[in-house]
């Protein structure tokens, strides 16, 4: 299998969405989590996103992954628009094309560490690329702990754990729910360490949801949320700059 | 506390489902059976209540033999009647003359199939306070040639008066003029019996001897009670005879039959119960889930104050609810089958009287008792463990089922299997009276034992039986193992629930292979004739005296031994005695003479086999004191000890035709089977015997003949219908058991919602997923079958060894079947997902995700 990643001359965007709407319920209990956004997620790089809680972080990355329906508007990842796919072939797509990190129980308890990592390509059915995995398992530095099960991890080596999975078939868009959301800062220092090295020496796109501006400050844009819609961005952020944006929200 | 039962019960109402299942199914069963035999024992004592109310007073002789199926006594002459026609009360006494004939039809055939109920022959009575019958048509029955027929019967066979019948009797088949067709009171039938009646001298002719009754039936005056009466006439009667009232005479039909159906209902009961057992198993693994799944929530109510006794009543009471209102379900549903089950055997022949449906405050009350009592039994562990959270597990995240430590539990397990396998030993080898319920005990001991060490084998079980499918299977093959192994305890009370059940039909198969293997065996080795002929009839309707005669006369043939058979107390124990003409038998049958000579056997004489002489260390010459129902007690000399591999040896004792037929009634002087040796006995030789020989067979009805290999057959056959029987009672048990599986599936599929949820998110289709679930299912039911195959081949090898007195000397193995069996238990694990893989199918990906 050879890295799905597609020259940049091509698209320059990973994934992206068009005028996407979610409404959850209907009538006096509408909920519109999403409102007409329009947003391009560029191949190669680190995009945070944050917002207030209740804003649609979660839900607009569950929507481009292919994990929840959409209610109108468009959503590709690559070229592939996700509106025409099938049951079988979402699945397949989320198999060979996406990675995903959610905030906690990430891991199969009854695989150990390898065998977690490898779950995408075993279900696939075909054996992981020993190389990459190597390098995979190098740098999140599980070493020793590959046959160890999750509950024998700590919270940092689980997410860790999550991270190599979502990168080792070489997905073309990894999405992170705040990742480190759970972690103490050194652990999540570790992780969101591991992320930039992933897109910096690999050329890995990822979006992540976070609501801590230290970590958007690992990103090389971040996304305003509020309300579904998207209100800002920053580009090459540092943590006070985030701060500094949020604070004004807040007002 | 009571409020959050309630709500407790409310939101695990469809993870109850499988109790109540498992509850309802046994109960029904239970029910069912207990509704159904009391209705027709019920239905049966109306019918001899009808048959005998004309009757006051019964006059009969006090000799007697005991049978299984009640007493036989001998007759008696009517030379007493003008005594008791003096005594005052007595307004009509008449000698009634009883017995069994088959009347056939245009074809030959019996009218009444064999399992059907008893075809009678009995005299017309004259005095009209005893006749109960009413001719519906033409004339009463007089002279030799003449016969009234039910109206059952003459429809039946649609014979009229004026029709020609033919009807086999004691003598061989007679053809008699239908003069009459009548009713008893308002039924067609003698109460569900079909009858056929003649005058006194002829029925005496056909069934039983010239000038002798089987009773004398007294009507008395009105308004003399039958104990007054019975006293008076008690005055009046010779010595040898004994007088009862008509509800005494009554009441001991009832009785025989109550006996005979008691046996029958706790058969069926024995099956309702292994049902119920197998059901306390998915109970028991149900309440266990659930109270792992709430552990956080019953943490929680521990933790704001709930004392221990608070939580363990919540659980308690919430087994109590599901289990009485799945018994009083299952009380209803039971009560149907016997309806259904009552139908269905009136609609395949089994023609007894009209069978209205009793329900008994007994078995009603049992029943519920039995439901309820198992569902508690099998939520007290659960629920004790559901008392002993600790509140602080509210703030732990995983629910984990507390395991007693392998050691402990491995020893547990192995003493109760000591314990069971001891039972079982004394049981079956130790000769006691109560032999059964130990060997009962003991199993039930072994499977309990098997269940506790259960945990400790199910992983190890589980890995082996999963290697192929974590090889070679892929990640959904190596899932579905460590999730049969996550959970040993589950995986285990779930496979046992399945072991019981193969056990058990293991244990049968086995046993019945070996008993048809022994049989066939034996004949081989014991039977050097070339036919025999069998019938399906008993007693007087058994093969005439006169057929085994005229095949003798054959030229074609050598020999041909008749053996009859009746039950009479020899040495102080009562026993079926065998009789033969021995210089016959010695040519058809292989025996070795171990002392004196069975050839050279005496009309005095008495032979008996090795094993029945050793356990009562008789020797040759010894006199020996027998009663048989004719001629009182004699005593008879024992002239040989034999050895023989033939099956059919009664209780071991061998006399002469010709002193048997001194000392039965001509109406048991018929012979049960005869064997036939042949002048040519090759191939050819026996092919050109059969016309001649089947054209003397076919003439009597209900004979079979046989060649050797038919016989063989013969006898496997009726062995594989009474397999088939049992396999058909174990069913409900195998259903429970699987319905286990489902359930335990279903639970863990609810338990595992994130993990499902997270493989989807992660790229496994559904297809991948249900194929996971499918092969947990296959393993769990593997291993339940396995375990199971292995104890009910451990159990049968016993049961075949303790048999060995009883001729059944091999032990055979039905590997195909026992193949089958596993295939089968594998396709009820796919079967048994499908449902379970469906709902994990189906769950949304991101819910499961996200839920608690
Ligand atoms: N399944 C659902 N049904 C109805 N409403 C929903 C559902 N899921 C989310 N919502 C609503 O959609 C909106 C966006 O939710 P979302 O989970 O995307 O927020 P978020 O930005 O991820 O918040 P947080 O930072 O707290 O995780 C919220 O108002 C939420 O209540
Ligand atoms: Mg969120």
């Amino acid at each position: 299998m050879n890295a799905p990643l597609v020259p940049p001359t091509m698209t320059d965007a990973a994934a992206r969405t068009v005028n996407l709407s979610k409404v959850y319920g209907s009538g006096e209990t509408e909920v519109k989590a999403l409102d007409d956004v329009t947003i391009d997620f560029e191949r190669g790089r680190f995009t945070a996103i944050m917002g207030p809680s209740g804003s649609g972080k979660s839900t607009l990355m569950h929507c481009v992954a292919g994990l929840d329906t959409i209610t109108t508007g468009q959503i590709f990842v690559g070229d592939i628009d996700l509106g025409t796919l099938n049951e079988r072939q979402l699945t397949r797509l989320r198999r060979d094309t996406i990675g995903f990190i959610f905030q906690a129980f990430n891991l199969i308890p009854t695989l150990d560490a390898l065998e977690n990592i490898t779950l995408p390509m075993d279900l696939a059915g075909r054996s992981a690329d020993k190389e990459w995995l190597d390098t995979i398992v190098a740098t999140v530095g599980l070493g020793d702990r590959l046959s160890h099960r999750p509950s024998e991890l700590s919270g940092g080596q689980q997410q860790r754990v999550a991270v190599a999975r979502a990168l080792a078939s070489r997905p073309a868009i990894v999405f992170a729910d705040e990742p480190t959301g759970n972690l103490d800062s050194r652990a999540g220092t570790e992780i969101l360490q591991f992320m930039r090295t992933a897109v910096d020496t690999f050329g890995q796109s990822i979006v992540m949801v976070t609501h801590d501006p230290t970590a958007a400050s690992y990103a090389d844009r971040v996304v305003f949320l509020a309300d579904g819609r998207i209100v800002d961005e920053i580009q090459s952020p540092t943590a006070e700059a985030v701060l500094d944006r949020l604070k004004r929200f807040g007002a | 506390m009571l409020k959050v039962t309630l709500r407790g019960l409310m939101a695990h109402k469809v993870r109850l489902i499988a109790t109540a299942i498992a509850v309802i199914l046994g109960v029904a069963f239970m029910t069912g059976t207990q509704v159904l035999t009391s209705s027709i024992s019920a239905s049966f004592d109306k019918v001899f209540a009808d048959v005998y109310a004309s009757i006051d007073v019964v006059v009969r002789s006090d000799t007697k033999i005991e049978t299984p199926f009640g007493a036989e006594r001998t007759r008696m002459t009517d030379e007493v009647v003008p005594a008791i026609e003096d005594v005052p009360g007595v307004a009509a006494a008449e000698g009634q003359v009883v017995g069994q004939i088959r009347v056939l039809d245009r074809n030959n055939e019996p009218l009444v199939a064999t399992q059907g109920p008893p075809n009678f022959a009995l005299n017309w009575l004259t005095a009209p306070q005893l006749n109960g019958w009413s001719l519906v048509e033409g004339s009463a029955p007089m002279g030799p040639d003449q016969v009234v027929l039910d109206a059952k019967t003459a429809k039946d066979g649609s014979y009229a008066v004026g029709d020609n019948v033919s009807v086999l009797v004691t003598g061989g088949v007679q053809q008699f003029q239908v003069v009459g067709i009548a009713k008893f009171g308002k039924l067609e039938t003698w109460g569900g019996a079909q009858a056929a009646l003649f005058d006194t001298a002829t029925t005496q002719a056909l069934v039983g001897e010239p000038g002798k009754f089987d009773w004398i039936s007294i009507a008395g005056k009105e308004g003399v009670s039958q104990a007054e009466l019975r006293n008076e006439v008690s005055l009046v009667i010779p010595a040898g005879t004994e007088a009862i009232t008509g509800k005494e005479f009554t009441a001991e039909s009832q009785d025989a039959f109550q006996k005979i159906i008691g046996v029958f209902n706790t058969f069926l009961l024995a099956f309702a119960l292994i049902a119920l057992f197998v059901g306390s198993f998915v109970i028991y693994n149900t309440f266990s889930i659930i109270v792992a799944q709430r552990t956080r929530e019953l943490a929680l109510l521990r933790a704001i104050g709930a004392s221990r006794g608070q939580v363990l009543r919540s659980v308690i009471l919430e087994a109590f609810t599901v289990g009485f209102a799945a018994s009083v379900v299952g009380v209803g549903f039971g009560i149907l089958l016997a309806i259904g089950l009552n139908n269905l055997m009136k609609s395949v022949g089994f023609s007894g009287p009209d069978t209205p449906i009793i329900i008994p405050m007994s078995a009603v009350i049992s029943s519920v008792v039995v439901g309820t009592v198992i569902t508690l039994l099998s939520a007290v562990f659960p629920a004790r463990r559901a008392a002993t959270i600790a509140p602080v597990a509210a703030m732990r995240d995983v629910a984990v089922e507390s395991v007693l430590t392998s050691r402990r539990r491995l020893s547990a397990g192995l003493v109760l299997l000591a314990g069971g396998a001891i039972a079982l030993w004394f049981g079956l080898f130790g000769n006691l009276d109560s032999g059964l319920q130990l060997v009962g005990l003991g199993a039930f001991t072994v499977f309990i034992g098997m269940t506790v060490i259960g945990p400790v084998t199910a992983p190890h079980m589980a890995r082996f039986l999963g290697w192929p499918l974590a090889r070679f299977g892929g990640v959904n093959g190596r899932l579905a193992r460590e999730n049969a192994m996550r959970n040993p305890k589950r995986t285990a009370t779930t496979a046992s629930a399945l072991m019981i059940g193969v056990g058990l039909v293991g244990f049968i198969a086995v046993t019945a292979q070996s008993i048809k293997v022994s049989t066939v065996e034996a004949i081989d080795q014991s039977v050097s004739g070339q036919y025999v002929v069998t019938s399906d009839g008993f007693g007087s309707t058994a093969l005439p005296a006169d057929v085994a005669i005229q095949i003798r006369a054959l030229p074609e043939v050598e020999t041909a031994a008749g053996l009859r058979g009746t039950f009479a107390t020899v040495d102080g124990s009562n026993k079926i005695v065998i009789a033969a003409n021995p210089k016959d038998l010695v040519k058809v049958i292989d025996f070795t003479d171990v002392d004196g000579s069975l050839a050279d056997l005496t009309v005095n004489g008495i032979a008996a086999s090795k094993t029945l002489a050793a356990d009562k260390n008789l020797v040759i010459g010894q006199e020996i004191d027998a009663t048989f129902l004719q001629g009182g007690s004699t005593t008879l000399i024992l002239e040989a000890i034999y050895d023989t591999q033939f099956p059919i040896q009664g209780g071991g004792w061998l006399i002469t035709t010709e002193e048997f037929n001194r000392l039965v009634p001509p109406a048991q002087q018929t012979d049960s089977s005869i064997y036939i040796e042949l002048k040519d006995s090759s191939k050819a030789g026996i092919e050109a015997a059969r016309p001649s020989l089947e054209a003397i067979v076919d003439a009597v009805p209900g004979a079979n003949l046989q060649n050797l290999d038919e016989f063989k057959q013969a006898q496997t056959d009726q062995a594989n219908q009474f397999l088939a029987i049992v396999y058909v009672l174990l069913a409900l048990a195998l259903v429970i058991a699987i319905v286990g599986v489902i359930n335990t599936l279903l639970l863990s599929v609810y338990e595992r919602t994130r993990e499902i949820g997270l493989l989807r998110a992660v790229g496994m289709s559904r297809r991948q997923l249900r194929s996971s679930i499918r092969w947990e299912s296959v393993i769990i039911s593997l291993i339940g079958t396995l375990v199971g195959l292995a104890i009910g081949l451990v159990f049968g090898w016993a049961l075949v060894k303790a048999l060995a007195d009883e001729g059944i000397t091999a032990f055979a193995i039905p590997w195909a079947q026992l193949v089958i069996v596993v295939l089968l238990a594998a396709l009820a694990g796919v079967g048994a997902a499908l449902y379970p893989a469906w709902r994990a199918g189906r769950l949304d990906v991101l819910r499961a995700v996200s839920s608690e």
